[in-house]
């Protein structure tokens, strides 16, 4: 799989060059400013860009806004965004167009190689990953509303983990559940939340967000 | 007796009047504007828009509706002729209140050819054609001293007209000034103040070709002349007008008092008393004349009231320019404002650095500690127990996890990341769709503050949107950021219970003190049932917009 890494501190930089070639992942390029990463993600046509939100020049939100030009250059262009601190703004811009493919974590996330490596792979895949504090932030503003207030404690773990864009299986060993009782929770949820179910995960992930983020 | 009584009671009660409303008001923006208010045009600069400014501005003008029911009441008990003196008074009245300009550009033109048809007058007397006898307070007649009135009154007219042209926004008026402003310069081809006196050849040489004839001729000469006096007098006016101008008005402003009331006067007597006239009105004994009299001393008597105001404001200020001391009492105020606001910063920035001193003690340099220990520990136990070093670096992970998370709260407090990235208007954005309450945004911004003001700002809303899903039971909230003349406002209003004490907690007050150090202002209107509005308010300058395209 191959990887456009845009991190502007060589040690990071460096730390997840290390940390993904370890995990067999090829890098395609590392860069350290947004134009470069803009060019890299355009003609690499990565599987997966791993984008830091604070890029050179400005040191504002260029790398996102060239991760955002790049996906609407290349439609559907797999990001990772990762960030020293998550906005819900960011988020909802990223899923704006509904393509999926997109992923977007605090940087310590990395810490736990698994979950980071499990991550790159979704969102390759075209599922959407969400950092479960932009989740929490989500379920925030709706926990004193209808009909969210309607569901059980684990329907609501089980919603969260849906919006970080987790499938069944992953819900289930979380959770220590079997996945055919998460697939059960799910329905629940979306029978309370007047959705229309979808057996596809990041169709499922969308409609979720779209109702959280409403 | 009767009517002098009321003459000397309506001079004095106007000047009364005037003096306490001057004296008695502390208000700033009425003190701000003394220039505006000494003005004699009324015309100059803006005027305060409350309720006391009006009346402060407008008073003088509408006193004039009192003297015309007080004079309709007197007019009544002599059954004279009132309707048309009534009438005209409170016109007057209307217009010098209502549309200052219009009268500024009026009256000056009004009291000259008044002054000129004086001259006109004298000459007259002085040839001995008395089909028009009275002026003012002169009276034609052979023998009479009083047919030496009209000279003077001709000048004080004329030069109270001249004095005025020189003060307002009339046509015409910008020639003269720069006339006088020519003579009052010295320089190359100027008078230089001193040299004034010079004028006064001049003006004689005026007056004896538009006055009348032989003044300096048989008259003089044989000492049988008392015109001369007249001279002397409108001279005297002049070189007043020119050394003080205040006392010259004050002269013009009495005269036109006393020789308004004179004329109303008129109107009553003028049925009992055959043989007056005065200004334009003949001899008094038709309806005509005396409605002309009357309209006459209305017009006088108005003028003067519209000085009183103008030149008393003039006396009590003394001889410190009214601008100067409104600057300076401005310039006080502000620097005990800046003194306080400094020190208040000051204080605010100091005890934000202790906090964020010990949030970083506290909580990331300890974590950092704690992660140092972890692996030094799991070091040593690498070679004896890998499964107990591996617990242990796993705990580090979380330590170094939860590190990063109180750094990334002490930042947000510092300087929200979102509002560096972004901008005010998406940090507010950010900060809406963070609340978990219901919130609708009207965002409207032409740009970007500069960021010490954003931060101000951001922090003032993010106060009032945690207050608002702290106490107020509220289910949304509207947010409203807005920039106009010069002002960024910021409104939140939620649709909850109401009655919020902005006194009480100490949230809203560090708000106030963030906001004041911008000459920001917070304020917040809670009735019982709500809604809860509060607004936040700071004037600056806005740059270019922060775009979000890349």
């Amino acid at each position: 799989m191959r990887i456009v890494i845009g991190e502007d501190l060589f040690l990071l930089r460096e730390g997840l060059v290390r940390l993904l070639t370890a995990h067999g992942f090829e890098i395609a390029a590392a860069v350290g400013s947004a134009p470069e990463l803009l060019r890299a993600l355009v003609d690499e046509r990565p599987d997966v860009g791993i984008v830091d939100v604070r890029l050179p020049p400005t040191h504002t939100d260029d790398g996102l806004r060239a991760a955002l030009a790049a996906r609407s250059q290349v439609p559907g262009l797999p990001v990772l965004v990762l960030s020293q601190y998550v906005e819900q703004l960011y988020a909802r811009e990223l899923l704006a167009d509904q393509a999926g493919g997109v992923g977007y974590l605090l940087k310590d996330r990395v810490f736990n190689d698994e979950t980071f490596t499990a991550a790159i792979r979704s969102v390759a895949a075209g599922g959407t990953v969400l950092d479960p504090e932009v989740v929490s932030k989500l379920m925030v503003r709706h926990s004193r509303t209808e009909p969210v207030t309607r569901l059980t404690p684990r329907e609501r773990e089980v919603l969260a983990l849906m919006a970080e864009g987790r499938s069944n299986a992953a819900i289930g060993q979380r959770l220590f559940i079997t996945e055919k009782a998460v697939s059960k929770h799910a329905a629940g949820i979306f029978a309370k939340l007047d959705l229309t179910p979808s057996e596809d995960d990041n169709r499922r992930v969308l409609a979720v967000l779209a109702y959280l983020g409403s | 007796m009767y009517y002098e009584i009321l003459v000397v009671t309506l001079v004095v009660w106007s000047y009364v009047l005037t003096a306490w409303c001057y004296r008695t008001s502390a208000d700033p923006a009425g003190s701000a504007d003394p220039a505006g208010s000494a003005d004699p045009a009324g015309s100059a600069g803006p005027r305060p828009a409350s309720l006391r400014g009006l009346i402060r501005a407008r008073g003088w003008g509408l006193l004039l509706i009192p003297v015309a029911l007080a004079y309709a009441a007197l007019a009544q008990v002599n059954g004279g002729n009132h309707l048309v003196i009534l009438a005209g008074i409170a016109l007057a009245g209307v217009v010098m209140a209502f549309f200052p300009r219009l009268a500024a550009k009026i009256v000056p033109y009004g009291l000259l050819v008044l002054g000129v048809y004086g001259l006109v007058l004298a000459k007259w007397f002085h040839d001995g054609d008395y089909s028009q006898v009275l002026y003012g307070l002169a009276l034609a007649g052979a023998g009479s001293w009083r047919t030496h009135l009209v000279l003077p009154q001709a000048a004080v007219f004329f030069l109270a007209g001249l004095w005025l042209l020189l003060r307002v926004q009339a046509p015409g008026a910008e020639q003269v000034r720069a006339l006088v402003a020519k003579w009052r310069h010295s320089g190359r081809g100027g008078i230089a103040p001193g040299q004034r006196w010079l004028l006064l050849p001049v003006v004689a040489l005026l007056m004896e070709l538009l006055g009348p004839r032989d003044w300096f001729g048989t008259d003089w000469i044989t000492g049988a002349g008392v015109v001369d006096i007249d001279i002397v007098v409108g001279l005297a006016g002049l070189v007043l007008v020119f050394r003080s101008r205040v006392w010259a008005a004050t002269l013009a402003e009495a005269g036109l008092l006393v020789f308004g009331v004179y004329g109303l006067l008129i109107l009553e007597l003028g049925t009992v008393v055959t043989g007056y006239a005065y200004g334009l009105a003949a001899l008094a004994t038709t309806g005509g004349h005396l409605v002309i009299s009357g309209l006459q001393g209305a017009v006088l008597l108005t003028l003067g009231l519209w000085l009183v105001p103008r030149v008393m404001v003039e006396h009590l200020a003394g001889p410190v320019d009214p601008e100067l001391a409104a600057r300076a009492q401005q310039l006080t105020q502000r620097v005990e404002s800046l003194t306080q606001t400094r020190s208040d910063a000051v204080d605010t920035a100091v005890s934000e650095l202790r906090r964020i001193e010990r949030d970083l003690h506290d909580g990331a340099q300890a974590r950092l500690v704690a992660l140092g220990m972890s692996l030094q520990a799991a070091e040593r136990l690498f070679a004896t127990s890998p499964s107990a070093a591996l617990a242990l670096v796993t705990e580090a992970k979380e330590t170094s996890s939860r590190a990063l998370a109180d750094l990334r709260g002490l930042v947000r407090g510092i300087y929200p990341p979102v509002l560096a990235d972004r901008g005010l208007a998406d940090a507010i954005r950010a900060l809406a769709l963070d609340s978990p309450l219901h919130t609708v945004l009207d965002i409207d911004l032409p740009g970007e503050p500069e960021m010490p003001v954003a931060a101000a700002v951001y922090f003032s809303v993010a106060e009032a949107l945690a207050n608002v899903s702290k106490h107020a039971s509220a289910r949304s909230v509207r947010i409203q950021l807005s920039y106009a003349t010069g002002m960024l406002r910021a409104e939140v209003t939620d649709d909850g219970a109401g009655g919020a004490d902005p006194a009480r907690g100490t949230g809203l007050a560090g708000v106030e003190r963030r906001l004041a150090t911008f000459d920001g202002i917070l304020a917040v209107s809670s009735p019982p049932g709500g809604p809860t509005i509060v607004v936040i308010e700071v004037p600056c300058a806005l740059s270019s917009a922060k775009t979000s395209s890349c």
